[in-house]
């Protein structure tokens, strides 16, 4: 069974990711700052098949030892990982608050490049040409109002996505990026019906990014169906344009 | 340990297809004599890591292999 880290399992896409995962035959090691019930309902379902770990992904100096010394140790190998977990911090750009900016950094871009650090080693380890998803966002693509400093998280780890395929494409390892359009979920809640239809009029299919649609999408990539890709951006996305 | 070493070693020559070395010395060059490009010794790190818990270029140089056996006896 392959083992695959998935960060910010609890709900929206990564919980909708997690379940299509286990229920294809894989075993997902969720990192959550929190347990929601629909978690913990599949963690019931499926025991032998999901592992949760509660870390909170601001403190990203406690990954190395919380992480991967108390908890995931040498001997389980790890296949792939989905770096989902994000927040969203908007706002105009002359409202920047440099203490929210600095959190959202941690959560998005660094916590990020450290799991990718030691999921690498642990490749390397077991010589595993293992699989790594970002998820990134169609803002980084099109701009839009108040999204400014999100986007330029996600831009971030496009890039380090990038540098990572050319970096460890020799032994195996892949990374891609998949640019998600606007999805139904909490994350984009605090958006009006008006907001996100204007949002929604901007795409070839008039319609919010399916989650399903982007959590089958990181199974390919996770997948040997996609063993010559890497170094890509795959916009699922509805059509942004 | 050294011989301990000596596999950890020739384990990551072998995965590149290298031939084994047959004996280690303290002024063995990790680079110049063993051959390691940096993917080689990131490999090396984690096969140390996994064997002698301490991740070896954690802080300062390491360039011989008399630098890992210092690293290592640290502990």
């Amino acid at each position: 069974m392959k083992n695959i880290i998935v960060t910010g399992a609890s709900k929206g896409l990564g919980l909708c990711v997690t379940k299509h995962l286990i229920t294809n035959g894989y075993h997902v090691i969720a990192i959550n700052r929190t347990i929601s019930t629909n978690l913990k309902n599949l963690k019931k379902d499926y025991p032998e098949s999901l592992s949760i770990i509660m870390f909170d992904l601001a403190n990203v100096n406690q990954i190395h030892s919380d992480i991967f010394q108390k908890e995931l140790g040498f001997n389980r190998p790890i296949h792939g990982f989905i770096n989902n977990a994000a927040i969203a911090y908007d706002d105009i750009i002359s409202n920047l608050d440099y203490k929210k900016l600095e959190e959202m950094y941690r959560v998005n871009v660094y916590s990020p490049m450290i799991l990718t650090k030691y999921i690498i080693r642990h490749m390397l380890l077991h010589k595993i040409s293992g699989s790594i998803v970002h998820i990134s966002s169609i803002s980084a693509h099109t701009g839009y109002k108040g999204l400014a400093m999100y986007a330029s998280t996600k831009g971030a780890i496009e890039a380090f996505s990038l540098n990572t395929a050319r970096e460890w494409g020799e032994k195996g390892i892949r990374s891609n990026c998949i640019v998600a359009g606007f999805m139904e979920t909490e994350m984009s809640s605090e958006l009006d019906s008006q907001q996100k239809n204007r949002i929604y009029k901007r795409t070839c299919l008039k319609q919010p990014t399916s989650q399903d649609s982007v959590s089958k999408t990181a199974l390919f990539l996770l997948s040997d169906d996609s063993s010559s890709i890497t170094a890509q951006n795959l916009f699922v996305d509805s059509g942004t344009i | 340990m050294e011989n301990k070493l000596l596999e950890i070693i020739n384990t990551v020559l072998l995965n590149r297809g290298n031939e084994e070395l047959k004996d280690l010395t303290k002024n063995t060059q990790l680079r110049n004599d063993i051959g390691f490009d940096s993917l080689d010794l990131a490999e090396l790190t984690v096969r140390i890591e996994a064997e002698f818990g301490i991740d070896i270029f954690e802080d300062g140089i390491v360039l011989t292999v008399g630098d890992i056996i210092s690293k290592i006896t640290a502990i």
